[in-house]
């Protein structure tokens, strides 16, 4: 009896401790270590600390689209099939490098690296990663040049995709165009989806141009849309040529 | 060692018959311009200024008329004008543009009012810069094809950027090739 007192007052302190970090310990478990992520996050967040990079993330989602999308336009194409539709955008496309620059600051335009040697001809249309990039106006046998569609006299028919409100974009010699509408009053909203018009003479229809800014109704002739350009024009370094248009 | 190392090229140009030291002149000019026309298209980081670069057949233009009577700057100033236009459209053109930079260079009479250093040469290529922009927005005006306010505005952007990068860029181009013509002129005296 007397030992097994001195044994307990020797140890009671290990024991009493043993218990409380089994029961701490099992209710954690048994709570599916929320405290623990309550704790990891309210260290975490203040620190900037995020266990996989918003880089990897966005790519992730940037993919997961492109998946989708690649099953849209097939589920499109045979929808198309069935209406016996013919796209305008048939014929092999050629990839090209981004070379230079406009060679003065009033013309918005790039060189490319293909020309008529890789059939791409005056008014191939120029497309990049994010939408339309511009239309060829002068061809070499191994370069070409293009307008971008930021440049203020290129015009180009286009149509709100939600709403199919119509209207001609002009760029704005940076990053951004501004879309007239020919109705007073069209139907459109912050973050509508710009692509181009079936109307265009120059451009295939339905090619993604940007997104709206800002509206003003008010503007007269005609109501405008300021709107950024979904493709990144400064940066661009290889585009996609469609030849085969006259 | 490396002074006999050096010598032999200028000395052979020094040597050369002046025909041929005439031609090799014309081949260096002329591939000045070139370089100027293929830098053009470059926008290395900090040769741009939102999205513009120094204007390098303006500086060009500058540096060839500041000693050089008025017919032949103007002629130079047309023809790099028509160069530039057949690397962008060719209407409305560059000429006009360069070539009044062309004959109010040769007019200024240098030599009364500045002197020869960096600082005079940026100055005057800043000038000039926007000169030569007024000179395209003016003409965009008068084709109607853009919308005045659009052309103005946007002026205002292009011509202090320009101005600023080609007077801050002006002699890199200016100083060898004021050196190499200057060398060639005292050649070519007897």
């Amino acid at each position: 009896m007397e030992s097994l007192r001195r044994w307990w007052g020797r140890n009671s302190l290990a024991i009493a401790l043993g218990v409380a970090s089994l029961s701490v310990a099992w209710a954690i478990r048994q709570t599916q270590g929320g405290l623990l992520m309550e704790i990891y996050q309210g260290v975490a967040r203040p620190l900037g600390i995020t266990y996989t990079p918003t880089q990897r993330l966005t790519d992730a989602r940037v993919r997961e689209l492109q998946i989708r999308l690649t099953d849209l336009e097939r589920q499109n194409q045979q929808l198309q099939g069935l209406l016996d539709y013919k796209p305008l955008r048939q014929g092999s496309a050629v990839a090209a490098p981004v070379l230079g620059r406009s060679a003065d600051h009033w013309w918005q335009q790039i060189t490319l690296g293909r020309g008529e040697r890789d059939s791409v001809g005056f008014g191939s249309i120029v497309v990049g990663p994010g939408g339309l990039v511009g239309r060829v106006t002068a061809v070499s046998p191994h370069a070409s040049r293009a307008l971008l569609i930021s440049d203020p006299s290129s015009q180009v028919g286009v149509v709100i995709s939600r709403s199919r409100n119509m209207g001609v974009l002009r760029g704005q010699a940076s990053n951004r165009a501004v879309v007239e509408f020919f109705d007073k009053d069209p139907d459109v909203k912050r973050g509508d989806v710009v692509v181009t018009s079936a109307l265009s003479s120059l451009f295939p229809a339905g090619v993604p141009i940007g997104r709206i800014e800002t509206i003003d109704l008010n503007k007269s002739p005609a109501p405008e849309a300021q709107i950024e350009l979904s493709v990144p024009l400064s940066y661009l370094e290889w585009v996609v040529i469609y030849p085969g248009r006259e | 060692m490396t002074k006999s190392a050096r010598t032999p090229l200028s000395q052979r140009i020094e040597h050369l018959a002046p025909m041929r030291r005439h031609l090799l002149n014309v081949l260096v000019t002329a591939g000045s311009v070139l370089l100027c026309l293929l830098v053009l298209h470059l926008r290395p980081p900090g040769m741009e200024l939102a999205g513009i670069g120094p204007n390098w057949l303006l500086i060009w233009v500058v540096a060839w008329s500041l000693k050089r009577p008025v017919l032949q700057s103007v002629m130079a100033g047309l023809c790099l004008g028509f160069l530039q236009d057949s690397l962008t459209a060719l209407e409305p053109t560059h000429a006009l543009g360069l070539g009044l930079v062309a004959l109010l260079t040769a007019r200024l009479q240098k030599q009364r009012f500045l002197q020869e250093d960096f600082i005079s040469v940026a100055l005057i290529v800043f000038a000039m810069a926007v000169i030569a922009e007024t000179a395209m927005a003016v003409q965009f005006s008068l084709v109607g094809e853009r919308s005045l306010p659009d052309i103005w505005t946007y002026h205002q952007r292009v011509a202090l950027s320009s101005a600023i990068l080609s007077s801050l860029w002006a002699p890199v181009l200016y100083f060898p090739l004021n050196r190499w013509w200057q060398w060639m002129e005292s050649l070519n005296q007897p």
